[in-house]
């Protein structure tokens, strides 16, 4: 037997043997990569694999745990699913960035030191931004740069928390830290941008829409769950993360609501659900962490599921605006069903997966006796139901009738959202093989009366709310426009900088041009531009008076003389006369 | 044969006449029991 190999590496070197493949061969061989990985994570033993010595440190490629384990399988099977579905895309580059994300994420989930994590954290960010760039449009080029930029700018906070980290305590061991100083702050910053905290979030908003189709749904995977996966391991039970997992299930809806491009209504709804990843891991209980840990696992199926389905009306109308959409169930029956199968997941149905992962985050903040935390996460689940559960399908399939006919989802795309259906469905209903993967012991029992009747009660009155709002006419219109979101703050912060920067910066430039350049510099210029007529006049002038020379003919002597010497037109002679006269003078005078 | 279609600006939602007074209504009772449920709980 083959001895098992660092998970990321298969995927990672994998890619790079993509474009050698053609045809039939190459879809089998894209498949054949998360198979193989899978069986080779099922083969890692528990502990810490691969211990590699770098200095004066030891990098660990393969730490395997509960916490660990979990995120592999789940990367492993998203992997298979999203290169089923992107089967027919001819670009490598897609394959190649794909794959290497993918690997990535596992590299990120196994590594036990932050030196190897944060290697596979920026090889994260890379691989991602190629999957926006592959679309090849004004748009995505420029949201491919600006996600570049905030991300290097988490990954610079989160470097300087690692030198710092490891400056003190001399350890680069990748585990719990809690916040507790300047090294622990830069971290937790740099974490919680990748993680879309509100106000730090909109790089997700504004890139995740634009990247290609098929790219779309390995990035919704990715990026936030290894965020999660971090915080959960270095700062389970951080308080700070409470109030701002409950904040991010909170606000997204607002802007989901009024968002016309239903891939940024589902961009806003990633946020929102990871806030309850987030809030879990801040309450830090055995349940609110196994919470956060099977609502990852979901949201990846169902989230996936759903952008598959408006990747699948994108590819066959080039549509995706709740504007152009509408009335597909037509002849988009599958695809519609599919997209209803992710929009009850995450809604949290019962009997859909979202039920038995969100009400255990939810159960362990009323455990804890956090009201308000509580009336937060509850209002967020209405909110889901209202902009995930119901805008997506109504206005893509239903809603007023687009007057298109497009052609079912291609054969491969329907498997895909097949299997992420059925895993949503079959999780949701015997959730005990999820249970069984979770970190901690599970003692949760989903399906009890009250909280089945409780979740039924708030979706149907949130589905009330929306027919109401629909049929008063107060629900707001689809409309074309850019919604700026905390983009404003940057945009504006910008303006305001480049401002305070313009009246303060550039006026000691200014003051020091005055001064140094037009002042003190120009008198020297001008001082070593006519020293030797200065100097020559002095003796000249002395020997005029002496023969007699005076009033304006001297002045006029002293002009001609001066401009002669400036422009260099001094007759030959004259100049040798002068030369003469300063050898004279030096050899007297010394 | 591409076929070319108007896109709209807005998709505006026109209200249903009645729908709205309906609306105000549930909102209200909704409310009251909202309070009623909060003020048994908090006391």
């Amino acid at each position: 037997m083959i001895d098992p190999v660092p998970p990321a590496l298969i995927f990672i070197i994998g890619a790079l043997i993509v474009p050698f493949f053609k045809g039939k061969l190459k879809s089998a061989y894209l498949l054949f990569l998360p198979v193989l990985g899978f069986v080779n994570l099922i083969s890692i033993p528990e502990g810490n694999n691969w211990i590699v010595g770098f200095l004066d440190y030891n990098l660990v490629l393969g730490r395997v745990d509960r916490l660990s384990l979990i995120f592999g399988y789940i990367f492993h099977l998203i992997s298979f699913i999203a290169i089923l579905y992107s089967l027919h895309v001819k670009d490598d580059l897609q394959h190649v960035a794909g794959l290497v994300y993918a690997g990535s994420a596992l590299g990120v989930v196994f590594a036990g030191d932050f030196l190897s994590f944060f290697v596979f954290w920026e090889m994260l960010t890379v691989a991602s931004i190629f999957l926006i760039w592959a679309r090849r449009t004004k748009a995505s080029l420029d949201a491919g740069y600006r996600y570049l930029l905030v991300h290097a700018a988490g990954g610079l906070c989160l470097l300087a928390g690692i030198v710092i980290h490891v400056n003190q305590t001399g350890s680069i061991e990748f585990g719990y830290m809690g916040l507790n100083g300047l090294a622990s702050y830069l971290i937790f910053f740099g974490f919680g941008l990748n993680c879309a905290w509100p106000v730090l979030h909109s790089w997700l908003t504004d890139a995740y829409p634009e990247a290609t189709i098929t790219g779309t749904i390995f990035l919704s995977a990715f990026t936030t769950k290894c965020a999660v996966y971090a915080l959960a391991r270095v700062f389970p039970g951080t308080e700070a993360l409470i109030w701002i997992g409950a904040i991010m299930t909170g606000f997204p809806i607002f802007y989901a609501v009024i968002e016309n491009d239903l891939r940024r209504v589902l961009a806003y709804s990633l946020v929102n659900q990871v806030g309850f990843m987030v809030c879990g891991i801040g309450i830090g209980t055995h349940l609110a962490i196994n919470g956060a840990v099977a609502h990852a696992f979901n949201d990846i199926l169902f989230k996936a599921l759903l952008f598959m389905s408006m990747g699948a009306v994108m590819y066959r109308t080039g549509k995706i605006n709740g504007t152009d959409l509408g009335g597909l169930y037509r002849t988009m029956p599958l695809t519609c069903i599919f997209c209803m199968v992710g929009a009850a997941s995450i809604s949290a149905f019962p009997l859909f997966s979202g039920f038995v992962s969100k009400s255990m985050v939810m159960d362990a903040a009323a455990g804890g006796h956090m009201r308000g935390i509580w009336f937060l996460l509850l209002f967020a689940s209405a909110g889901v139901f209202h902009h995930a559960g119901i805008k997506i399908p109504f206005f893509a399939f239903f809603s007023h009738d687009s007057g298109m006919r497009p052609k079912e989802a291609p054969l491969h795309m329907l498997i895909a959202m097949g299997i992420a259906a059925f895993l949503c469905i079959f999780i949701g209903s015997f959730p005990g093989p999820l249970y069984s993967l979770l970190p901690y012991p599970v003692n949760y029992v989903p399906y009890t009366a009250p909280h089945v009747l409780g979740q039924t009660q708030l979706l149907f009155f949130s589905a009330l709310a929306f027919t109401l709002l629909l049929l008063s006419g107060i629900y707001p219109g689809e409309m074309r426009c850019v919604n700026l979101d905390a983009d404003w703050f940057y945009r504006k912060g910008a303006r305001l900088f480049y401002r305070v920067a313009d009246r303060s910066f550039n006026w000691v430039n200014s003051v020091c041009d005055r001064v140094f350049v037009k002042g003190l510099a120009g008198s020297l210029g001008r001082l070593s531009r006519d020293l030797t007529a200065r100097i020559a006049l002095l003796i000249l002038v002395s020997f005029w008076i002496l023969r007699g020379v005076s009033g304006k003919k001297l002045e006029m002597k002293k002009t001609n003389f001066y401009n002669d010497i400036l422009e260099g037109t001094l007759p030959v002679g004259i100049g040798a006369g002068l030369a003469a006269v300063f050898i004279i003078l030096i050899f007297v005078l010394t | 044969m591409t076929e070319k279609r108007e896109e709209k600006m807005e998709l505006s939602h026109e209200p249903v006449p009645g729908y709205r007074r309906i609306f105000f209504i549930a909102i209200t009772i909704g409310a009251l029991y909202l309070g009623l449920i909060l003020y048994k709980t908090l006391l």
